[in-house]
């Protein structure tokens, strides 16, 4: 069965407000309807994607292993990663909320990075094989991406309300910093990766584009 | 033209009727190719009043007051944010502030500043603008997060202090409701389709 695509029938479908418009000679093309910025597909997709994930993995270590908040009290002073972090609250006999965690802090953002690393490899490579598996791998991390956050939300609660001079005071460390780097830079990876790019240049349109060169 | 939809997840062309009611998917990747937009455009405005109303309480209020041995701290939402600030990490101070407050209230003012005049049939000047800042902007509100952290903290904090949740809890919890359902009623299809009916009238 033969199969039309947005480009082999030159209809492009605007990624704001989702409108199809057929494709016309020019510079810049806009939409007629919200005058967004009209693209066949995301502009420097893999490129942009490609150098996003690789900060974002190159960050993941620093943001591991540095301290993400330094604990003073009148007793002693703790430094935290987010591993110990866990630890903490695993200790403090809330498991669930310590499973949350690990997951949200550790397992998501390091599954993102590999899925990411996944989805790039199979679009430079215009790999035909588990399409659909990873199209949904794809709407997986990019659902899942914001969950991250938690823990740069709960050290900024901490380090906003444990201010009591003299008692205990929370001093936010580096790797919250690198830590947030890393969420962010997968959220903006996940955006600027063209789905789209897993599904090109399939058997049934090759045929076509060949038919007609 | 309009009896070709293309799926925005893989390109593939669709033969199809435009639809008002249901949801049609794609055959190819399973992506949803249209959503409904059946909402009515009054319940948009009453939730983003709602809506607003709400962040206006959730920043107004203390989020959390902590005691500890007779001292006592509270925090408020953008209070939450300026604590990065004060230790001098402005950027994660800003991620804080724009994930929390200003994606929700530019969203919710946007959506209030195009939908009131488009239910008597009006369009303000450049609402084509608004309205793809407001779907570049909505994906960046960060809300049901920033609660589950605010959990997080507060079970952190729960062995060693006092803590009583603030009017501002109750709100964000509310607020974040009422954005989900929002967000959910007013798609990018639900926002044209209301601009395209004022248009035909």
């Amino acid at each position: 069965m033969m199969q039309y695509t947005g480009r082999s029938l030159g209809l492009l479908v605007c990624v704001s407000c989702r409108a199809t418009v057929r494709r016309s000679p020019g510079a810049q093309l806009r939409c007629p309807r919200c005058r967004a910025r009209l693209h066949e597909r995301k502009p420097y997709s893999l490129m942009l994607t490609t150098i996003l994930v690789i900060c974002a993995a190159l960050l993941y270590v620093p943001a591991n292993l540095l301290p993400v908040m330094h604990t003073i009290t009148f007793l002693d002073d703790e430094s935290d990663t987010i591993m110990s972090g866990v630890l903490v609250l695993l200790q403090s006999g809330s498991w669930p909320i310590a499973v949350l965690v690990f997951i949200a802090s550790i397992v998501v953002p390091l599954l993102k990075i590999l899925a990411l690393g996944v989805l790039l490899y199979s679009g430079w490579r215009r790999s035909p094989h588990h399409r659909q598996q990873r199209s949904e791998l794809f709407r997986m991390v990019e659902f899942i991406g914001r969950w991250s956050m938690l823990d740069i939300y709960a050290i900024s609660l901490l380090a906003t309300l444990v201010q009591i001079q003299s008692l205990a005071f929370v001093i936010v460390g580096w790797g919250a910093w690198c830590f947030a780097a890393v969420v962010i830079l997968t959220l903006i990876a996940a955006r600027t990766f063209d789905e789209r790019l897993l599904w090109d240049s399939s058997v049934h349109e090759r045929s076509r584009m060949g038919g007609s060169a | 033209m309009s009896s070709v939809i293309v799926c925005p997840a893989c390109d593939l062309a669709h033969r199809a009727a435009p639809r008002e009611r249901g949801r049609t998917q794609c055959v190819r990747c399973h992506a949803r190719l249209q959503r409904r937009h059946d909402a009515n455009i009054d319940t948009a405005v009453a939730l983003a009043v709602c809506a607003l109303v709400l962040l206006l309480l959730s920043n107004a209020y203390p989020l959390v007051t902590m005691q500890v041995n007779g001292a006592s701290s509270e925090t408020t939402l953008i209070g939450a944010a300026l604590g990065f600030y004060a230790q001098g990490y402005w950027s994660l101070a800003f991620l804080v502030l724009a994930t929390t407050v200003l994606a929700p209230l530019l969203q919710i003012l946007a959506l209030l500043y195009v939908l009131v005049p488009l239910r008597a049939g009006r369009r303000v000047r450049r609402y084509q603008d608004l309205l793809r800042i407001l779907t570049q902007v909505r994906p960046w509100s960060f809300l049901e997060v920033f609660m589950l952290g605010t959990i997080v903290a507060l079970v952190r904090l729960s062995g060693y202090a006092h803590l009583a949740p603030g009017v501002s809890l109750w709100a964000c919890a509310l607020l974040m409701l009422c954005l989900s359902g929002l967000t959910s009623i007013t798609s990018p299809e639900q926002l044209w389709y209301w601009v395209e009916r004022s248009r035909a009238r």
